[in-house]
This record gives C-alpha cells, structure tokens and sequence, in this order.
C-alpha cells in the first residue's frame, strides 16, 4: 500500500517538473519510427505537423484560462463560428475576412471572461453558455449548413496552405504563436500575474493584482486564439461549418493536460502545451496506424485526459473536490 | 470551490443583503412566474399556442429534457456537474436499437433490450462517480472524459451510421397514446414521480441536500459522502438511460447525433428552475418549470417564426442569466 502511493506521488512530481511528457514523446516518436521506418520524415511529418498546429493554437488558447485556475469549453464553438464568418466573408471582402473572424473570437473570448468574472458564475458554466450562444450564432448564420469556400474565395486562403522553404505556412503561423504566447507568458506583466492568479487567488489579490482583469485576458486570448484555429481550419478545408471544430475541444484540453499543465491552475506553460499536442497527434496517427477505428479514438482521447488530471492535480489547492 | 468571508465592514451591503433574504423567498416563484408570463405573451402573440394538439406538442417534446434534467438536478444539487449526458444518452440509446429489433443485426430481445439500455447507462453513471470519488478529481473533469468516451463508444458500435429501431411494442413508447398523450409523457411523469420521492422522502435524497449544502458538515454528521457521491451519479444515469430510450424510441433510430445538445438542455432547465449551482438550493420541482420554460419558448420561438438555429443562442442566454440572478455568490470570493 505505501508502495503504490510512494509510486503516485513519484509519478505525479516528475509530471508536474515536466520531466515524463517529453519522455513520452520520445518513446512514441521511437515507437513509431520502430514501427515505420522513416515514416517521421518529409511528406508525411509535414503533414503530422500541419494536423498538429491548429490543435496546438486551440491548445494554446485554452493554457492561459486553465493557468488561471478556470477552464474554456466555448472554444470548439468560437472555432466553428470563426470558419463561418470566413466562409461568408471571403467573396466580398477577401483578405479582410481574417480579421474580421478573429475579433469575433476575441469578442466572445472577452464576453465568456466578463460572464465569469462579473457576473461570478463558474467558468464552466459561463463557456459552457456562451459556447451555446455562439454555436446558436454560427448555426444561424451558416443556415445550418457546411458552406464551401468557392474558387474565388480560395484566392485569398491559398497563402496558408501554401509551403515556405518547404515549410507549411500553417506550421510557422502554429510557431510564431507558440512563440509569442511563451514569451507573454514568462516576460509581460500579463503572464506573470496569471500565474499568480492560478497559484493562488487570494494571495495574488492581497498582493494588489487586479485578479478581474488578468482573467478576462486570459479568456480575451483563449477565444482569439481559437478563432486563429477556426479561420485557419477553414482554409485547409476550404469549408466553413457550425460544427466544423467539435471534434476538437476533447483533444485541445487533452493536449494541455498531458502536456503537465495541471488543471488547478499556476503551473504549466505553452511548451508543456506544444508537447501534449505533439503527443496526441502522434497518438491518434499511432492509432489509426494499429487499426483502432476512428470513432473509438473518443474513447481513447476520454481515458487519456482523466487519467492525466488524476496525475497532474494538485490535491493540495482543493479542499472539497466538487 | 473555497469561499474566504469579506474581513470588511460592508454594512451597505448586509442591509442590502439582509432585505434580499426577503426577496428570498419570492424569488422561488421567480421561475413559475417568468413560465406563466411566458405562456401569456406567446398566447397573445399566437393564439395558436393553446390549441390541444400544440399543447400535447409542448409535452412530447419535454418528455426527453424533463427525464434528462431530472438526472442532473440531484448532482447539481450535490454542488458537481455530469457532463457525461450526451454519452450517457447515446450508449443507452445505441444498446437499445442493437439489442431490440433492428435493421442491422438478428436481435429481438424486446423489453430486455430497453432493460439492458437503462442499466448500461446507470453503470456508467456509478463508474463515473467511482472514479472521481477514488482519483479525486472534480466531477467536470471526469465527466468530460466518461462523456467522450460513451459517445465514442456507441459511435464505433453503430459502426458511424445510423441503426433503425424496428422493435413495435418499443416505438409504441412514441407512438401511442393514453388520454392524448404519448406514452413517452406519461413516462416522463413517472420519472418526475420517481425523482419527488427520491428528494423528499428517501435518506440518499436528504444526503444530497445535506452535502450541497456544505460537505464538511455533511461528513461531520456522518454521511458517507463517497458512497452519497458514487449513488448520486449512478441515478443521474439511470435517468439519462430512461432518457436515452425515450429519445430513440421517438427518433425510430439511433445514430451519431442522436444525444447532440442533451447536455445543454439538461443544465439550461436545471438552472433556469433556479437550482443553484453551488448546490443544495432548489429541487426538482423547480426543474419541472425550468423544463417548461425551456420548451416552450422553443415552442413559441417556432410558431413566432424565429430561426429554431438561434435556440442555442437564446437558451445560453437564459443560462447566464439565471445563473447571474439567483442565489448569494456575491458572498464568494473566489469563483473558477
């Protein structure tokens, strides 16, 4: 018995030091080297990599709200509602469209943040609503259905499916925000309240942060950056659907958790994020590679994410698990 | 969730406070009173809305949420969330059309089937609860994945098409009828029945209360609070199993989608009912009439002519703002 907690409690610090995801991805990158020779090379990694970046954007998003302590389930929502508005945008505005559906996500991305913070409701609950809200809002504008971005359209989104010195661009558009988002985190005033927020609220308010507006940044992020997700999905797709990206809000929250950002918050960065989304990526390739049927991939995604809280979480921060 | 008591004299505030404890008390009406303005304007507005056969409409289709929410008004009220609901749904649901008459397989195993749905769903309930008990995880967390992985599950099952439920004595659910009702009302009544009972007159119902209600004193008091908590969970899915029934039985099929937007529906009537989220305030009386709100501004927003691809938009709006307007957060410091 003391064994096996002397064990968990092992495992649970070296996850939160961030020693055991990296290692995880280094034996699943040799599994399937072992498995496939050369598989990880050329075509095929620039590919895994492009599957990777919008995860990793969406991913990244939802790091900031659970460092804070919070958690985003709107995020497969804004995504959706970012591809539609692109969709719709394209033949008459061209390039503008891009900004047009990331202010929306950050719109409702400020709006989840005020929700929760003004109005105290749980975060969960407050996305879980606007998340509703704004699936409401992509329904109804797409009428309901799939909107194909036409030949003229697509003009304007070749540039992201295009490659730069063999490159995909969306593997740089994935870099250059995993970039900024690490820097804003360990650098700006933002991050480092954040985390102070996350580590412990009534401390970072004794200590005269203003906790409000750290948070509502936080989600003001969260949904800008899945709108970037959106937009982006919707140019590799050249389709704008309401129900384009809910697939999605499993694997990003899965990506963060595995990754060792622990979902009580102060702890964790968008390194750990990058790994989790390489780990899950490789895991689903892994898994169509053994032949598990793509609809049991949920079931997989579903162990993986309660068995990486279960290791991750900080029991101390909690006094009653709800 | 912690809760810190201001330190500072907020005299303003107490009176204010200590005159909404009056308030309190109408405010548990508040809900009734927004369903019968809400049944009053629709009616003006179209007249249409009190004709017999539009109101047996308006209950065929709060059969399936009422039955739903019944489930998650007790972990609500436990102060958790069960986010499983979609899954839950759907594996009842695809057990059902597997295992009863179908057009995909040999079974005929009829009232067995529908048996073996319920009970499908209610272990996954009692799984869910076994596992954040025994991990100590919170209840979101654990219900998200349990939610992904029965929707998987029942996906891979129905082989990612859909299965047509053939079974006659199990669409009669649908189908026929009892005083103008469908039979699949008057079983939504009974689990209403069911779900009154369990509140008001069993320990296990007392127990859910008294935890919502403050768990450390709850387990001072002697209250098994993990065998409360794993109970709880389990009849959330036996409901949601029921549910999941009802829902293939009046779709004559099940597929992928059959459970999209459950869940939302679920807590949108729990809330609206105006049964806190911190737990232990409200019931399932006050979800009857969250239920009924629900539908029948749905109901209403159709025969108005609204866009029913707005209905989300509308109930996630009812959610922020019943949430917002009940119950004493503003006492709450720190809220996650």
């Amino acid at each position: 018995m003391k064994n096996s907690f002397d064990f968990r409690t092992m495992l649970a610090n070296a996850w939160v030091q961030g020693a055991i995801p990296p290692a995880l991805l280094v034996v699943l990158v040799i599994i399937v080297e072992i498995g496939s020779p050369g598989f990880l090379t050329g075509e095929t990694l620039a590919l895994l990599l492009s599957n990777t970046a919008v995860l990793f954007i969406l991913a990244t998003g939802v790091t900031f709200v659970i460092l804070i302590g919070g958690i985003d389930l709107s995020i497969q929502a804004v995504a959706s509602l970012a591809s539609v508005i692109l969709a719709q945008l394209l033949p008459s505005m061209g390039l503008l469209a891009f900004p047009v559906a990331i202010a929306a996500g950050l719109v409702f991305g400020i709006l989840s943040g005020v929700v929760h913070v003004w109005l105290r409701v749980p975060s969960f609950v407050a996305t879980l609503a606007t998340g509703g809200v704004v699936a409401g809002m992509a329904l109804w504008l797409a009428n309901g259905r799939a909107i194909t971005i036409e030949e003229g359209g697509r003009a304007s989104t070749s540039w992201i499916n295009a490659t730069i010195a063999g490159t995909p661009v969306v593997v740089l558009i994935a870099i250059g925000v995993g970039l900024a988002s690490y820097l804003g985190l360990r650098y700006s005033r933002f991050g480092r309240q954040s985390l102070a927020v996350g580590a412990g609220e009534p401390a970072a308010y004794a200590a005269g942060i203003n906790v409000d507006r750290t948070k509502i940044i936080a989600f003001a992020l969260s949904g800008t950056l899945a709108a970037i997700a959106g937009v982006i999905l919707a140019a590799r797709l050249s389709s704008g659907s309401p129900s384009l990206a809910n697939q999605l809000l499993l694997p990003a929250i899965a990506a963060v958790i595995v990754g060792g950002t622990a979902i009580t918050g102060g702890l964790g960065g968008v390194g750990r994020t990058a790994v989790g989304a390489l780990i899950i990526s490789i895991v689903r390739i892994g898994m169509t590679f053994v032949g598990v049927n793509i609809f049991a991939e949920n079931v997989v995604f579903g162990a993986v994410l309660i068995a990486a809280v279960a290791i991750t979480i900080d029991r101390s921060k909690i006094a009653i698990i709800k | 969730m912690k809760s810190i008591s201001n330190t500072e004299p907020k005299t303003a505030m107490q009176s204010f406070w200590s005159r909404a404890g009056k308030a309190r008390r109408w405010r548990a009406f508040a809900p009734l009173a927004v369903l019968i303005v809400l049944c009053i304007l629709i009616a003006i507005a179209n007249p249409n809305f009190i004709e017999p056969r539009n109101l047996i409409r308006v209950a065929n289709s709060a059969a399936v949420p009422l039955t739903l929410a019944m489930g998650m008004t007790f972990i609500i009220l436990l102060g958790s969330i069960d986010l499983s609901v979609e899954g839950a749904v759907s594996v009842a649901a695809m057990v059902l059309v597997l295992l009863a008459t179908n057009d995909s397989n040999t079974n005929n195993y009829g009232w067995f089937a529908v048996i073996a749905a319920i009970a499908a769903s209610t272990v996954m309930g009692l799984a869910s609860g076994f596992l954040q008990t025994t991990l100590r995880i919170p209840s979101f967390m654990a219900t998200l994945g349990v939610w992904f992985i029965g929707l998987g599950f029942s996906v891979y099952m129905l082989g990612g098409s859909a299965v047509r439920l053939m079974d006659e004595n199990i669409r009669a659910l649908a189908l026929s009828r009892f005083l103008g009702f469908p039979l699949a009302v008057w079983i939504a009544i009974a689990a209403f029945a069911v779900a009154i009972v369990i509140q008001y007159h069993t320990r296990i119902g007392r127990h859910i209360m008294a935890i919502g209600g403050g768990e450390d004193v709850a387990e001072l008091s002697g209250i098994n609070l993990r065998r409360v908590r794993i109970m709880a969970f389990g009849l959330a899915g036996f409901f949601f199993g029921v549910a999941g029934v009802l829902a293939a039985a009046q779709l004559g099929q099940s597929n992928a989608v059959i459970a999209d937007g459950r869940l939302f529906a679920a807590v949108t009537a729990v809330v609206v009912g105006g049964t806190a989220l911190t737990g232990g305030e409200g019931g399932v009386l006050n979800t009857l009439v969250g239920v009924l709100i629900v539908t029948v501004l749905a109901n209403g927003m159709i025969l108005l002519g609204i866009s029913p691809y707005i209905q989300q938009t509308v109930q996630g709006l009812m959610i922020i703002a019943a949430v917002a307007l009940s119950l004493d957060r503003f006492n709450l410091k720190i809220v996650k």
